[in-house]
């Protein structure tokens, strides 16, 4: 049973991770059949035409990114996979790595063909040790099997890709933060201008793409742009990997046509609520992005959809929360989130995370005052669009959309100094964050 | 909640690689152009000597990367998953972000902090277990979750988790 | 060229302007915190938050005009950091709109949010950025009602506090230790709002203690402990001199309450140094407020010396020059020491000898064993030509640095030095025998550690290496095939068999020079004092044009004297066969400017200060008069001191203490500190700067020159200076190369001296041999915590150096048995001495090195050939470092 069009069709199939299964099923073909035969630049304008945009979060047009690498420089290029999967709500890249890494490996030469890389790093997250071993074993037997080192399937070309483990900083899922930490500085992020394809990694012309927009590669290039195509909008081609959580029946990883209905997702594909709960809100693109309420279920699975209610398709990271979870709560988890990730290295971020997690603690626990949500909302104002990166539009944007909506919970914190509902408090008494 | 440096600690005076090690350093240090890129991969591999990283680990990262000792410093304690401080057998990381919050990670972690009798960032006296809340392990569809050192552990409850305990000596 | 537009003003300002410094042009207030002069944008603290557009463009790529007919401004949508932003022609900028001033608050408001209300507590109270932003910008009530996040206080050193709680995380103190100092002491721990500034597990800072951390926090979360809760800024006048602890000439803002300095800070955009101090010029102060400063002059009757006062003083040092010069004529008279005066006391000094007295016996250097000529220092750095900035040294992409340890003897070049390679493209060749801070490998420079004794032979080496890529461009032809002759022996491997520093690393060096369009030979004491030094400069002088460091345009040369008026001496021709603006002594046509000037005829060349202490000791010279020197530590041969005050009927010595050398004297003038009077310098970039008085002389001192006025007068001259602007304006009138100048115009940036064009000599140097003999090489020099006598009486320096310790190697340290802690015994030709060990890697096996200052190394003995060894050995009980 096919669990997706696309990356999921045949990732459960057994022994995939190995060399031999992966061939079988077509793998490597297209580098070979692209590498010094296809010219770069045309493999850039495929996947211009193919609509691919970056999976990771900010849905950049994945060709467009490619063609900023200026042709002419001498410096060295570099690919770089942004397998730092840390977006709460998001679990894709994971499966998509444990079982299926010959494709990222796939997908990161030809995405280097297509700059002029000879040289890649996956960048993991720390805590996927594990994924990194079963990458490392794919390397190796990519090594062996001739298709990395100098001469990549007797095409003449040279690629080497290297895995890097990071060791626990969601801001190194930042490209440039990425960056600083992969060159072996604290992983902070850096000033924009220059972009990281005209200087990036050691000030070379670099390409940060996710993991999965890599995987997307070798069979758009297979295929062909319209091929992928087939799936999606005009705006939002291709599928994407959603991952749910929160209390649905079967929660997981789904991928879907872009476009497809979040309400069918969860009520259909996810099985609906457990436990007799109802939804009150879903978060589609990981917690980074401004909830929405229960009447906005029915939106559609796509960028410009989820930009057209207010929101962002994000990581694609969809969080349901259940009519007995309180927002106030929630708002206060993922703030003390962004204050924990905060890097630190500006003003906005690093004090705002720190006082909009004390407001929402008091008001939580039943000391707040009414100007406290004004001031929360005037707090995140400050914060939005001033920060050095998204990082703190990442903290302020789920207190914006939390007020938008569900104002009515705060207020009831401040009257009532208890919680419309939460579950998670009953369950877990005297818990303190 | 921090990951917890309060410096300066009780550490042996030097350590020196083993030989082992040292051929993994060599070989993180052939990844990278830049000899500094290897910073991480070598603190991960002192990590895995030592079990933490006291401040003798750090000046032997520092010298066989060629940077300052303060900047390994500040590089380190830069990121969670680098112990500061000596940690337990079993290093027990919880998530607690929102996701596995919603599916009751905070009533499993309270029933840890009652069973093994020490708190956040505490280590049984037993140096069998340290206990952790940490942040969003992506196994959001999984939670409650937890990772015991790098091991994955997910769809928890209370008796799962008190049978895994039983198996971690 | 960029036209910008901020808030509403138009300045034209060059490409690669920021933002935040094209307002600065349009005298538009941009708030910063992280942003500083010397540090590569950053953007972090966002305080500098502006809006920003640029003209919208039609269709047609033109700007699409308003209705009011000017460009149409797209404005982006998010505000931008200032001082990140480069300009571009056409931008406008909002500093004050809505949008601005509600980011900017906004941000004021966050940095206030975890910074403690410490005001009253905060020795930043009064010049704090954050005070006054905050005042400028920020609420006047808190809407931040939790508890603060809060970090333990701590010591980082005797010198740094830190109370990590009122940090913003501005990260300039790391920033500037890594980049301009390149000592990364600092690091920041943490992250997020747990970010903590401190040192490798916060253990004591190991660094060279400059307090630049504590100068470029704009908070008080570096504070420095040695003015800890002291006074408050509006306690303070704060005058800007010239700090005098190196040839540098720093400036230096001395903060004074009262009759005491209580701080020296940098002066943040003036001098040649700006922000900048280093431990000396920050700390040194101290003994300036020392109380045990004469505050009486003292004249010697019978066994003892008695007060007495000024007039007393100088009647009786007037009539004993009179007697002797009539009994035994004018030479019988020398005047020793002097690089320490201010140019106008240099210029009076020598025409009171010359024109007053009639001796010829004029020399400001006391150090060297044979000193060089001025005009042979002259010809080395350039000939006269405009000479190298500290600019032009960071901005270099080769720089040499011929046997100096720069931390030690001036470390405002060592800061550009490690600039340079830190932020541009600057790449450094250390030739010493020790491995001295610039030649460790995180300078990724390259170090040739030659034998101790061997300067001369890879001075030769590397010149010959040099020439053998052909002669450069304007390399004067006719000196090239006799200089080329000169140096077949000094091949490279010949040269690496003598001096031990490989062929390849020698013709490298030479080669990286040649190739380089933009270099740096930097040279000081280690060749200036070398026991070979004529003939060590005269090779360094043609290196400097093998390697084009001297063309016939430029100097790419500079030259460190040992004090910070060393330059100053020799202009003011304070050297026997000079006379001030580099006129010969010798050349009685050249003189008679001067006699024309003074009125009388003038003696020709005289004798050096050794030639001097020699005859003193034979009882030729009868009189001394030192200046500010510790003569006999200072001098190599403290034998031939002793005898020379011993023999010598009449000693006079101007002096701030009455130390060892004062108390044989005869009369003591006690004199003003570098702080206390006004006068001129010249620094190592040969740049002519004011000196300004912060407090009146110690009771009973007064400057040189007022006591050389008042001798000169009892002596009959007609001197009728009022201050030190009229002997300035006299060295205007008369000497070479001043003409035309006023204390008005060494303001605000002082004058680069240029001139007297001097023809170079290039003259064949025969190699000398380094000299056999048995024992360890003493090695010596000027270390960043001692430099002198007077760093001694700086409590804060003397606690950070310590006692004078003996260096040696492992090795050695093995070989003799020694571990740090213990004592050893050094024997030299003339004495022993003791001291405790210190083993230090940086040391060559076959040396020992102890640091000039506070060690009385003379007691060892003069050295000879090309320096000077000694027997070590370990010796028995703890000794104190004893007389």
């Amino acid at each position: 049973m096919s669990r997706g069009p696309f990356l999921f069709k045949d990732i459960d199939t057994p022994g995939l991770t190995g060399i031999d299964v992966y061939k079988k099923g077509g793998g490597y073909e297209t580098v070979a059949a692209t590498l010094g035969k296809t010219p770069a630049d045309q493999v850039i304008e495929i996947v211009k035409a193919s609509g691919l945009r970056g999976r990771g979060g900010a849905g950049f047009p994945t060709g467009l990114k490619w063609s900023f690498v200026p042709k002419a420089s001498p410096k060295a290029r570099y690919i770089v996979c942004n397998a730092d999967e840390s977006e709460p709500g998001t679990f894709k890249d994971r499966e998509l790595m444990e079982k299926n890494p010959h494709l990222l490996i796939e997908g990161m030469i030809l995405a280097g063909y297509a700059i002029g890389s000879n040289l890649g790093y996956i960048y993991l997250r720390g805590e996927f040790e594990y994924i990194q071993r079963i990458v490392d074993k794919a390397i190796a037997e990519a090594r062996s099997a001739g298709i990395l080192g100098n001469d990549v399937m007797g095409t003449g070309y040279k690629f080497q890709v290297h895995t890097h483990l990071g060791a626990g900083a969601y801001i190194c899922g930042e490209e440039t933060a990425l960056l600083s930490s992969l060159e072996g500085f604290r992983g902070q992020p850096r000033l924009k201008p220059p972009f990281p394809a005209v200087e990036g990694l050691y000030a070379c012309p670099t390409v940060v793409n996710n993991t999965e927009t890599l995987m997307a590669v070798p069979a758009i290039l297979k295929n062909g742009a319209a091929w992928h195509r087939q799936w999606g909008t005009e705006k939002s081609a291709g599928t994407k990997v959603l991952s749910v959580s929160g209390p649905v029946k079967r929660p997981g990883n789904y991928e879907v046509p872009l476009g497809y209905s979040m309400k069918q997702l969860i009520e259909v594909d996810c099985g609906g609520m457990r436990d007799g709960l109802k939804v009150k809100a879903i978060i589609p693109g990981g917690s980074s992005v401004p909830l929405l309420p229960a009447a906005d279920l029915d939106t559609a699975l796509d960028y410009e959809s989820m930009n057209a209610k207010g929101t962002f398709l994000g990581s694609g990271g969809v969080i349901v929360i259940d009519n007995q979870t309180c927002i106030v709560d929630a708002l206060w988890n993922i703030t003390r989130f962004y204050e924990h990730e905060s890097c630190g290295k500006c003003t906005p971020c690093r004090e705002g995370t720190y006082w909009m997690a004390e407001v929402l603690e008091r008001l939580e626990n039943g000391h707040g005052k009414a100007e406290d949500i004004d001031l929360l909302a005037d707090v995140a104002d400050n914060i939005l669009g001033k920060s050095f990166c998204a990082l703190g539009d990442a903290a302020a944007m789920p207190v914006q959309g939390a007020l938008k909506h569900f104002r009515d919970e705060f207020e009831y914190h401040v009257t009532h100094k208890a919680c419309l509902a939460n579950r998670r408090r009953s369950q877990a008494e005297g818990v303190r964050a | 909640m921090s990951h917890g440096t309060v410096m300066p600690v009780e550490g042996p005076a030097t350590l020196a690689w083993s030989e082992k090690a040292k051929a993994e350093v060599a070989d993180a240090l052939s990844r990278y152009p830049v000899k500094r890129s290897a910073v991480m991969p070598v603190l991960w591999i002192a990590q895995r000597e030592w079990g933490w990283l006291p401040p003798a680990a750090l000046r032997l990262v520092a010298e066989s990367v060629g940077l300052p000792e303060s900047e390994v410093f500040g590089i380190a304690t830069f990121y969670s998953m680098f112990n500061l401080r000596p940690v337990g057998r079993h290093h027990l990381q919880v998530c607690m972000t929102l996701s596995c919050s919603i599916m009751g990670a905070d009533r499993l972690f309270k029933h840890l902090e009652k069973k093994l009798g020490v708190g956040h960032l505490e280590t049984t006296p037993d140096g069998r277990y340290t206990l952790r809340k940490v942040e969003c392990l992506a196994a959001c569809g999984m939670g409650p979750c937890m990772q015991v050192g790098f091991d994955y552990h997910e769809n928890l409850d209370e008796a799962k988790v008190d049978a895994l305990l039983e198996k971690l000596k | 060229m960029a036209r910008v537009t901020i808030d509403g003003r138009t300045v034209e300002v060059p490409a690669g302007t920021l933002v935040t410094d094209a307002a600065r042009a349009a005298e538009v207030h941009v708030p910063i915190f992280c942003s500083h002069q010397k540090l590569p944008p950053l953007g972090a603290c966002r305080i500098c938050v502006v809006e920003v557009g640029t003209p919208r463009l039609g269709p047609d790529r033109q700007p699409v005009i308003g209705a009011d007919g000017t460009p149409e401004i797209a404005w982006m949508p998010k505000v931008q950091t200032g001082c990140t932003t480069f300009v571009s022609d056409g931008m406008h900028v909002r500093t004050v709109s809505e949008t601005a001033v509600k980011a900017r608050k906004g941000v004021m408001e966050f940095l206030l949010v975890n910074h403690p209300l410490d005001c009253p507590v905060c020795d930043e109270g009064g010049e704090c950025q954050l005070q006054d932003l905050a005042f400028a910008f920020g609420h006047d009530f808190s809407r931040m009602d939790e508890a603060k996040r809060t970090f333990d206080s701590e010591d980082l050193g005797p010198i740094v506090k830190k109370e990590a709680n009122r940090c913003i995380v501005c990260m300039r103190c790391v920033r500037y230790c890594d980049e301009v100092m390149g000592e990364n002491a600092l690091t920041a721990h943490q992250r997020g709002v747990h970010t903590e500034i401190s040192s490798f597990d916060r253990q004591p800072l190991a660094c060279e203690q400059c307090g630049n951390c504590v100068e470029v926090c704009p908070v008080g979360a570096l504070t420095a402990l040695p003015y800890r809760f002291k006074a408050r800024p509006w306690d303070l006048r704060q005058h800007i001199t010239i700090c005098e602890w190196c040839s540098n000439g720093c400036s230096v803002r001395l903060g004074v309450r009262g009759m005491e300095i209580l701080r020296a800070r940098g002066t943040e955009f003036r001098g040649v140094n700006q922000e900048y101090l280093c431990v000396r010029g920050r700390f040194g102060h101290e003994f300036v407020n020392a109380a045990d400063r004469l505050t009486a002059p003292l004249v010697r009757t019978g066994a003892a010396l008695q007060p007495a006062t000024f007039d007393e003083a100088v009647a009786y040092a007037s009539a004993r020059l009179r007697d002797l010069a009539a009994t035994y004529g004018p030479e019988s008279i020398a005047f020793v020491g002097g690089e320490k005066l201010n140019l106008e006391e240099q210029y009076l000094l020598q025409k009171l000898a010359r024109a007053v007295i009639g001796t010829p016996n004029v020399d400001a250097r006391t150090r060297p064993a044979a000193a060089v000529t001025g005009d042979a220092l002259l010809r080395a750095t350039g000939g006269g030509r405009p000479a190298l900035t500290f600019e032009d040294l960071t901005d270099a992409q080769e720089v040499l640095v011929l046997f100096e340890d720069l931390q030690g003897e001036a470390p405002f070049a060592q800061a550009n030095i490690v600039r340079g390679f830190r932020q541009r493209d600057l790449h450094v060749t250390v030739a010493h025998s020790r491995r001295v801070k610039l030649a460790r490998p995180r300078f990724k420079g390259d170090w040739l550690g030659l034998k101790p004794g061997t300067e001369l032979a890879l001075t030769l080496g590397l010149t010959r290496a040099a020439l053998e890529l052909g002669v450069p461009d304007g390399f004067p032809a006719e000196a090239a095939a006799a200089l080329t002759a000169s140096l077949a022996a000094s091949t490279p491997e010949k040269t690496e068999a003598e001096t031990g520093v490989a062929a390849s690393a020698i013709t490298a060096a030479a080669r990286r020079m040649r190739e380089a369009s933009r270099k740096a030979l930097l040279f000081g004491r280690g060749v200036l004092e070398h026991a070979q030094a004529p003939a060590l400069l005269q090779a360094v002088e043609n290196l400097a044009w093998a390697l084009g460091a001297i063309t016939a345009e430029t100097s790419s040369v500079m030259a460190f004297g040992p004090h910070h008026d060393s330059a100053g001496a020799l202009e003011m021709g304070l050297t026997p066969e000079c006379y001030p603006g580099y006129v010969g002594a010798g050349d009685a046509s050249a003189r008679a400017s001067y006699e024309k000037a003074w009125g009388r005829a003038l003696p020709g060349a005289g004798l050096s200060a050794r030639e001097a202490l020699t005859a003193a000791a034979e009882g030729k010279v009868r009189a001394l008069w030192i200046f500010a020197d510790e003569l006999l530590s200072s001098a190599p041969d403290r034998a031939l001191v002793e005898k020379a005050l011993e023999k010598c009927e009449l000693v006079i010595i101007n002096e701030l203490f009455l130390t060892r050398t004062a108390s044989r004297a005869h009369v003591v003038f006690p004199v003003a500190a570098f702080a206390e009077k006004e006068g001129s310098t010249v620094n190592s970039e040969r740049r002519l700067q004011k000196s300004n008085r912060a407090l009146s002389p110690r009771r009973g001192a007064r400057a040189d020159w007022e006591v050389l006025q008042a001798v000169a007068q009892a002596l009959g001259a007609e001197w009728r200076y009022r201050s030190a602007e009229d002997v300035f304006r006299e060295i205007a009138r008369l000497v070479p190369g001043f003409s035309g100048l006023s204390y008005a115009s060494l303001l605000p940036e002082g004058v680069r001296l240029s001139g007297p064009a001097m023809a170079p000599r290039l003259k064949a140097v025969a190699p000398a041999a380094s000299g056999s003999g048995e024992g360890l090489w003493l090695l010596s020099g000027g270390v960043l915590f001692a430099d002198g006598s007077l760093s001694a009486r700086s409590d804060t320096l003397a606690k950070l150096a310590g006692s004078a310790r003996a260096h040696v190697s492992p090795a050695e340290a093995s070989r003799l048995g020694l571990s740090a802690g213990d004592t050893v015994e050094l024997a030299g030709p003339a004495g022993l001495a003791r001291f405790g060990v210190e083993v230090d890697d940086s040391v060559p096996a076959g040396a020992v090195f102890v640091p000039s200052a506070g060690s009385e190394l003379n007691r060892l003995g003069a050295p000879s050939g090309a320096g000077l060894r000694v027997q070590a050995r370990k010796a028995g009980a703890a000794a104190t470092v004893g007389a």
